[in-house]
């Protein structure tokens, strides 16, 4: 649903939404406009970036429990030693399938849904830059997301691990689709990150509301600017090695046909040239989300916000100098090897800034620990343990000990569930009023929170020793005589692991069960008052739901936490600091709708992105099945860039049915 | 929402707080007495890990992974330090800062000062890791001391390891071919040269060092060396295909007698089990089942020719163990499982240094078989190791397989093959 402007109307915010919607009667394109403001229409073909972060988080949370029950089987399968529940096959396509799904169909979409939703908030936008492009990228990962998962359906899933290492990733050792179905469906989820990028990019750089300068950017949207910036330059690489694949499986290349002459080494360079910047990718936005939340609940700013902005920034550009750390055992030769191994030192810098500077935010400040700030405060502490064992291999020597073995799966599990599933979580319960008005309960919240830490620590603790056991990684079993007899060996440690993963997934079946309780028909939770955290930054400055047009008048910014000095007053003197609060945050609401825009200007929906993004996987099943079925998506794709192309931006008058006549339906805002 | 506005009272506080951030930062890490309490509460926890985990990491048994070893306990202890301080002082401002009605503290942005300590601090704190990381890179890398030159070639699940023929490992005059198991002098500085024949495998004997990835049409290289006798557990570490599981390998380290009496041995002439024999009828079903792929030195067929496995026929690896002097090894299938019996096993595994070159030597006997895993495997090798050999899944690699396949030997075939097995030390 988008609203649009009437020639000659003043908007009446305030009568908004109780008269029918208009029906449409004119055709664009090759299909009618999609006016519809009720039912599944008013969402699959919206271009409201609120709806669609919506969309994005609701898959990827799909994808999260689907990723997780993969990992439980794994877990199960080494919970004793030569575990029986999956084949060989079975589990290195499991493996493969659930870490391709936690990164690339979870953690990236969800921040994405993190980024869509509050980005143009955050900056005082009523969209982002390209609203139909936006739809655009979520359908697209959306049929990626499912084209990938159909491979369990038709032959298995791929099978060479995320990291796909050539040649073991060619048609000889890989005969099943799985790796084609691999390789086009991140061709496919990596089309609609790169538009993504683009578009927040764009928006950020031109559509920040009057006033703010990069500089009282709220750190959130800098981060997940940092991440697009990332994505942008990322993306293309592994996407360069995808289509090579894609050519080496499907064309008969020889791009990795080693008796061709071909170097295994050209693969690795360019999957970890994407994959580092990857890992960035996956934990910028929780850092982000987390340097929003503990001001809040610490009552101070962030400290040291240009630090924390220029750390995030230095990790985006120190991020593409390391790649070659997770080949230190590849055969670099000793001279690279030392230049990744310093180059990865370093990067520990202004990861360890960032540890400082949420110290040093929450030291003399007067904190509440809702749920929001435990998850904040526990990614602190989960990711800082993943960042020192993360020291232990910038040390080359000992990473060609640990590398490829549980003590790296430990490592980069507390990296990115502790850094990045954490901060997301924090997000959800932060900003959930805020997108769907109702706060979760903060008692199941509690136990969701305890639970996850309690059953993450289980799981992935145990990993440590089991790694510096010599437990390698990818094995569909273990055996007996390699485990040892003492504390440390290692049937004790997995079957410790085992249960950590049970303990940790019923953490995250009370996030289900709080969503559950919260907005079940008849549920007794209240909407959430419209301030509910004392928050301080731009989102907070309207009504939770926000309006399809955000704001009821684009904000002037003229401080980092504007809505934090717009309700409090500093009447101390000198150096001495007393705050007031002259206005509560309901009253700056208020006070923002009372003094409403004359014209809000928002684009109307479109049937074209959905219809595009379709295009992709027809023409990826053609790659593998038949070749004209590529000939059937290209047709479709043509079809609907050219649908897109005529079709204008707004729906016109005519669109809408019956056309508005004298009364005093031509002065208000319709909702489209 | 409320709050407590008339206590007027502000907090100065927060200035001296954020200095004593920084004085309790200071002080901890350049305490060498909280640094000596740590590492050798450390060291504590990791006296427990002196068990028989085979593959431990930090148990090193010769010097290349005792550097490696000496650059842990530095690394570590600093992280566990850096750790406790970090959690020490975020755990004092969740305590100290909880909401207890206090004022609205000063909306400050940072104090630029102390955060650029705050950032040289960390820098310099990995410089001093930086410094004997690169030295012991290079010392790792050093091939001038080079004793014995052994090469190993990775494949879909197994490794094969040769000997060239060279002045070094105290003089190899014949090539000496075996897999799964290397057997090195202790105290020699070997130098492994490995590559792979399908995809990349890695070589790793987590007791003498770090694994290195074997790469098809490369050859990389890494040192080892044993301090004394005795039998040291690897696997294969980079992910290679279906059976990535059950790609082990050992390394068998023995002194220069004993050593010397291996490679003898290794290269000793065929011998053709007793006419009439049960063997020598498994002699003639090796030849006419298993020596497509299987090598045995100096057998011949019966126009006296001898027999080269051609593996390329249908094998996409190029190639299956040699099996000439099978026996002499104790482990089989990619070192995936034991050759000797559960009886005698500890006898050779669990030797003293002084003795474990001798046990070693003896073999694997008649009575010390592992006879049901080996027939489990000549019955159905597949079902014990996932392999690529289903007729059904090989239309992609034009019917060429990867591992033993399905043979649908007979019992009496299996008998036969047993015995002729036996005899192959």
């Amino acid at each position: 649903m988008a609203i649009i402007e009437r020639p000659t109307e003043t908007p009446d915010v305030t009568n908004r939404g109780t008269r029918p919607a208009p029906k449409a009667s004119t055709n664009y394109g090759y299909l009618r406009r999609p006016v519809e403001t009720t039912g599944w229409r008013s969402w699959a073909f919206t271009v409201d970036h609120k709806k669609i972060g919506i969309m994005y988080g609701a898959v990827a949370m799909f994808f999260f429990i689907l990723g997780g029950l993969e990992a439980a089987l794994i877990r199960l399968q080494l919970a004793g030693p030569n575990g029986t529940i999956l084949s060989a096959d079975k589990y290195n396509q499991m493996f493969t399938m659930h870490a391709t799904t936690m990164v690339f169909l979870f953690v990236m979409p969800m921040a994405a849904a993190f980024a869509n939703y509050f980005i143009p908030l955050q900056i005082g936008a009523r969209d982002v830059a390209f609203p139909r492009l936006n739809a655009l990228s979520l359908w697209v990962f959306v049929f990626g997301g499912v084209f990938l998962n159909t491979s369990w359906f038709l032959g298995g899933g791929a099978d060479g691990g995320w990291f796909m290492y050539a040649p073991n990733s060619s048609v000889p050792f890989s005969p099943t689709n799985g790796v084609d179905f691999w390789g086009l469906g991140l061709q496919i989820t990596g089309i609609a990150s790169l538009v993504g990028a683009i578009n927040l990019i764009v928006t950020v750089l031109n559509m920040r509301a009057p006033g703010m300068s990069m500089m009282k950017m709220p750190i959130f949207t800098w981060m997940a600017f940092v991440v697009q910036m990332l994505l942008l330059f990322a993306i293309p690489v592994i996407t360069v090695a995808l289509f090579l694949l894609m050519f080496q499986r499907s064309f008969g290349a020889q791009f990795f046909s080693v008796e061709a002459g071909a170097d295994p080494l050209l693969w690795q360079h360019l999957f970890w040239i994407f994959g580092h910047p990857e890992v960035y990718i996956l934990v910028l936005p929780s850092f982000g989300i987390i340097s929003e939340v503990l001001p809040v609940f610490s009552k101070k700013p962030l400290f040291g916000y240009p630090f924390v902005v220029f750390s995030g920034a230095a990790i985006g550009f120190v991020g593409w100098g390391v790649w070659a750390h997770h080949m230190f055992a590849s055969g670099l030769g000793p001279v690279s090897v030392a230049v990744f191994s310093v180059a990865t030192m370093a990067i520990a810098v202004p990861t360890g800034v960032k540890i400082i500077n949420w110290t040093l935010t929450l030291w003399g400040g007067k904190l509440t620990f809702t749920t929001a700030m435990l998850f904040a405060v526990g990614l602190i502490v989960q990711f800082t343990i993943g960042g020192l064992s993360g020291v232990t291999h910038a040390v080359a020597p000992s990473d060609t000990q640990q590398t490829d073995t549980y003590y790296i799966v430990a490592h980069f599990h507390y990296v990115i569930f502790g850094g990045a599933v954490l901060g997301l979580f924090s997000g959800f319960y932060y900003w959930w009023p805020k997108v769907f008005g109702k706060l979760l309960s903060e008692s199941l919240g509690k136990w969701n929170f305890w639970l996850m830490i309690a059953g993450m620590n289980l799981t992935f603790g145990p990993m440590h020793i089991i790694g510096l056991q010599g437990q390698p990684r990818r094995m569909y079993r273990w055996t007996e005589f390699r485990a040892g007899q003492g504390f440390f060996n290692l049937g004790f440690w997995n079957l410790v692991a085992t249960i950590g993963t049970f303990v940790l997934g019923v953490g995250i079946l009370f996030f289900l069960v709080n969503i559950w309780v919260t907005h079940r028909p008849n549920s007794k939770t209240p909407p959430a008052p419209a301030d509910p955290w004392d928050a301080r930054s731009l989102e907070w400055i309207t009504s939770s739901p926000p309006k399809e047009y955000n704001f009821a008048r684009t904000p002037q910014v003229s401080a980092l936490d504007e809505f934090f000095h717009r309700k409090y007053e500093d009447v101390g003197e000198g150096d001495k600091h007393e705050y007031v609060q002259k206005m509560t945050g309901e009253e700056v609401i208020q006070f923002e709708e009372d003094n409403a825009d004359p014209n809000i200007h928002l684009p109307a929906p479109s049937y074209w992105p959905m219809v595009l993004a379709l295009a992709l996987p027809v023409m990826a099943y053609g790659v593998i099945y038949n070749t004209l079925l590529i000939v059937a998506g290209g047709a479709i794709a043509t079809m609907a860039m050219f649908g897109w192309a005529l079709e204008p931006a707004d729906a016109e008058a005519s669109d809408f049915d019956p056309p508005v006549e004298g009364d005093e339906t031509s002065k208000e805002l319709s909702n489209v | 929402m409320t709050y407590d506005l008339s206590m007027s009272h502000q907090s100065p506080t927060t200035k001296m707080q954020a200095v004593e951030t920084t004085t309790t930062l200071k002080s901890v890490t350049s305490s060498r007495l909280v640094r000596t309490l740590v590492a050798g509460s450390f060291a504590a926890l990791l006296a427990g890990c002196a068990t028989d985990a085979p593959q431990d990491t930090w148990q090193p048994k010769g010097s290349n992974a005792r550097m490696i070893n000496d650059l842990d306990w530095v690394v570590f202890s600093i992280a566990g330090v850096v750790g406790v301080v970090v959690f020490s002082v975020l755990a004092f401002a969740l305590w100290k800062y909880r909401d207890r009605g206090q004022p609205i503290p000063e909306q400050t942005h940072g104090k630029p000062a102390l955060e650029i300590g705050l950032t040289i601090l960390p820098a310099l704190i990995l410089v001093g890791i930086a410094i004997p990381t690169v030295g012991t890179i290079m010392d790792l890398a050093e091939t001038n001391d080079t004793e014995c030159i052994v090469n190993v070639t990775g494949q879909q699940w197994w490794w094969e390891i040769d000997y060239p023929v060279q002045d070094g490992c105290g003089g190899i005059e014949e090539p000496i071919v075996t897999s799964g198991q290397m057997v090195i002098e202790a105290g020699t500085k070997v130098l492994v040269r490995g590559t792979s024949r399908d995809v990349i495998h890695s070589w790793w004997i987590p007791s003498l060092n770090g694994k290195r990835d074997m790469v098809p049409g490369r050859i990389h290289t890494v040192r080892l060396e044993a301090d004394e006798p005795g039998i040291f557990a690897g696997q294969c570490t980079e992910f290679c295909g279906l059976s990535h599981a059950n790609m082990r390998m050992e390394v068998i380290a023995m002194n220069s007698t004993d050593f010397a009496i291996w490679k003898a041995n290794q290269v000793q002439d065929y011998v053709a089990p007793v006419a009439g024999s049960l063997a020598a009828e498994g002699e003639s079903t090796f030849i006419s089942q298993c020596s497509r792929c299987h090598q045995v030195d100096g057998l011949t067929d019966s126009n006296d020719e001898l027999i080269i496995s051609r593996p390329d026929q249908n094998v996409w690896s190029g190639a299956a163990p040699n099996l000439t002097n099978f026996m002499t090894r104790n482990t089989f299938a990619g070192a995936s499982w034991d050759l000797l019996s559960k009886e005698c096993r500890p006898g050779v595994w669990d030797a003293s240094p002084s003795t474990i070159g001798a046990a070693y030597l003896d073999g694997v006997t008649d009575s010390c078989l592992n006879e049901v895993e080996l027939r489990e495997w000549l019955r159905n090798a597949p079902a014990k190791k996932p392999m690529y050999t289903d007729p059904e899944s090989l239309e992609a690699t034009n019917g060429l397989v990867r591992g033993m396949p399905y043979l649908a030997l007979s019992e009496d075939q299996i008998d036969q093959l047993v015995a002729y097995l036996l005899e192959r030390k």
